[in-house]
């Protein structure tokens, strides 16, 4: 047994390193509790500053009623949406779509919306059902760009908020240059 | 100790510190795009990516300080080691599955994705300077300081 016990000065160091883990799980907590807790409940975006006006998930009752605002799907909602032909959106750089995006997306980068829109409507017709992704829950481009093609008068858009993370997590297939 | 032990300490310990604060500032610059790269790595649920991203980067950021300021010298590099211990084992998981991936090891989208062997190669060589760290400390200060 006493081969086995440690030092008075090692049983220390392993204090003080477990001491600066439990400080920054606090630290990181406290700092992204919103981030965390959204990608737990699968709620909509939450990123420092920006408050989602989107109320709850979509359901055919509120797409209705509420066609201002896009409406969240979650990933189950969104294969059933896909299999009636939705189309999926990135909303992320074109570099980053070049790298790698979900299997079948078109790129619509928000940064650079206008340069691309006009190409765009010739592509996709107003009564598509549109479905924008981008980086997650942390990112706010997909609901912003969902919002924009809903007043560019597509009147079905929804945003996929798990985006590329969720998609990947979930083994679903990817498509570009890195894959 | 000599002035080269000296040397290589204070070398050592002011390299780890130096890519442990890039790594955790360029993290925490974009948690969500971390989480991201981490789910590359297809060994957590979903969820746990984002978990793993908010509380990384201030670990490596708080170890790298220690490093920088020579405090806490020791449990810093602890703490690194096991991290660094973790992080081969995914890149290994990574290279044996055939991922190519970006390895995630620091700024988010970069334009020059870092291969996980690379990425191991790296972290082989700062376990190195880890040791060396740790087992110079003991000649620079006594063991009640830590």
């Amino acid at each position: 047994m006493n081969s086995l016990s440690l030092s008075p000065a090692l049983r220390r160091i392993i204090l003080e390193a477990f001491i600066l883990c439990v400080l920054s799980v606090a630290v990181g907590l406290s700092l992204n509790f919103k981030l965390i807790f959204n990608a737990f409940s699968g709620k909509a975006i939450s990123v420092p500053g920006y408050t989602s006006p989107v109320p709850e998930k979509a359901t055919a009752e509120n797409l209705e009623t509420s066609p201002s605002f896009p409406m969240p799907v979650s990933l189950d909602e969104l294969d059933e949406l896909l299999a009636l032909d939705a189309v999926l959106i990135d909303a992320r750089s074109a570099l980053s779509f070049q790298q790698e995006h979900l299997a079948g997306a078109l790129s619509l980068p928000f940064a650079d919306l206008n340069s691309h829109l006009v190409a765009f409507k010739q592509q996709v017709s107003s009564d598509q059902t549109l479905i924008t992704y981008c980086s997650g829950y942390g990112c706010s481009d997909s609901f912003e760009l969902g919002e924009r093609l809903l007043k560019e008068g597509y009147a079905d858009v929804l945003v996929y908020e798990g985006g590329l993370p969720e998609w990947k997590s979930a083994g679903r297939p990817l498509e570009g240059a890195g894959q | 100790m000599t002035l080269f032990g000296k040397a290589i300490y204070h070398g050592s310990r002011l390299v780890l510190a130096a890519v442990f604060i890039y790594a955790g500032v360029t993290k925490a610059n974009d948690i969500a795009a971390f989480a991201g790269q981490i789910a590359n790595y297809k060994v957590l649920p979903y969820a746990w990516n984002y978990l793993v991203a908010s509380i990384l980067p201030y670990l490596e950021l708080l170890c790298g300080m220690l490093l920088l300021l020579n405090m806490r010298v020791r449990p810093a590099v602890l703490v690194l080691f096991v991290l660094n211990i973790v992080f081969i084992l995914a890149l290994s998981s990574a290279i044996i599955r055939g991922f190519d991936i970006d390895c995630g090891c620091f700024r988010s989208n970069s334009n020059n994705p870092t291969s996980p062997l690379a990425a191991l190669w790296r972290d082989l060589g700062l376990l190195v300077l880890m040791v060396t760290t740790w087992m110079l400390r003991h000649g620079q200060q006594p063991e009640e300081s830590e």
